[in-house]
């Protein structure tokens, strides 16, 4: 077993982001997770595990709010050893009719809050010259899919963040990669309908759509301390969808 | 020598320590770049992410690109002489 890493999951409280949680809670880590507002997922975490799960309300498309959670933090832990950047919203619907308000939400939350979140994670991993960082990206940046444009260009600009990181961070110990999710049987599929779903369950090879388990796990694989070779690489867990 | 100054020198030596630099000699008037501590653009970012994990701010997260090691000083000294806090 090795020491407890700080492990920072955003948009943790539910959905793919409890299960990444979840996952570094039962393999010893101690987890700082943020989302808008609390769960009863998220208070059962915090009596359970007290001094080792912490969860702040934030928005961190909100700057302030955002710098304020890595802030808290670092003020209890000292240092954030693995960063999850998982919060991420869908707003589906063909492009011609998408409104300017949502693919603003998206934008600002899937990249530009990512970003800003990254950036202040990453001075702390610099000062201490060693992180792993995973991007939750999706294969939608890399195919492309009819009525998530918005989505599926985020993710793709996320996957473009993901390499030009790894390569400036790369000497200092820190590791970035993406994780290009397949659908999920979460709440964020659930702008798909029926047909949609069973068609993309038709053609995935693994005959299912994923858990959030599926993508924890490559995570933590990922984060591994011995995978410092691994870096700028987007894994596609897809269950074969888009093999 | 301050223990401001003192401490801000140590920080930039431990730097250069593990940027294996460690045999260049740093005093007030050296200059980070260049000639002087020869610090690349990731070398700064790792110096200003250190001293605001050391102090809780630093001279270029708040925009300014000081030159000299002393002027990085005269940043947390003139933040003391106003009489106001230094942001956590």
């Amino acid at each position: 077993m090795t020491d407890p890493r700080t492990v920072v999951v955003t948009g943790g409280s539910r959905g793919l982001g409890a299960g990444i949680v979840q996952s570094f809670l039962d393999s010893g880590d101690r987890v700082a997770s943020c989302s808008r507002s609390s769960t009863p997922q998220v208070k059962e975490w915090e009596a359970e595990h007290p001094d080792r799960f912490l969860f702040v309300e934030a928005d961190i498309a909100d700057r302030e709010q955002s710098t304020a959670f890595v802030k808290a933090v670092v003020a209890k832990w000292d240092s954030i050893d693995v960063l999850v950047n998982n919060a991420g919203v869908a707003r589906d619907g063909i492009l011609a009719l998408l409104s300017d308000e949502d693919s603003d939400t998206v934008v600002d939350l899937n990249l530009k809050a990512t970003i800003h979140l990254t950036k202040q994670v990453v001075r702390t991993m610099l000062a201490r010259r060693s992180g792993r960082i995973v991007n939750i990206s999706s294969i939608t940046g890399l195919t492309g899919y009819r009525g998530l444009t918005v989505y599926g260009a985020t993710k793709a600009a996320i996957d473009g963040f993901t390499r030009g990181l790894a390569r400036e961070v790369g000497s200092r110990g820190i590791t970035v990669n993406s994780i290009a999710s397949g659908y999920l049987r979460t709440e964020m599929s659930h702008g798909l309908d029926e047909g949609q779903l069973n068609q993309i369950v038709r053609r995935t090879p693994a005959g299912r759509l994923g858990e959030p388990d599926d993508i924890a796990r490559a995570v933590q694989f990922l984060v591994d301390e011995r995978n410092d070779w691994l870096t700028g690489h987007v894994l596609v867990v897809d269950g074969g969808l888009t093999c | 020598m301050t223990d401001l100054q003192g401490s801000i020198l140590a920080l930039i030596q431990s730097l250069l320590e593990r940027s294996d630099k460690a045999d260049i000699t740093v005093a007030l008037d050296t200059p980070i770049h260049g000639d002087g501590l020869g610090l690349d653009s990731l070398e700064t970012a790792e110096l200003s992410a250190m001293l605001e994990d050391e102090f809780g701010t630093d001279p270029f997260g708040e925009g300014l690109m000081p030159e000299t090691v002393a002027e990085i000083v005269a940043f947390y000294s003139s933040a003391g002489e106003s009489g106001a806090s230094v942001p956590a």
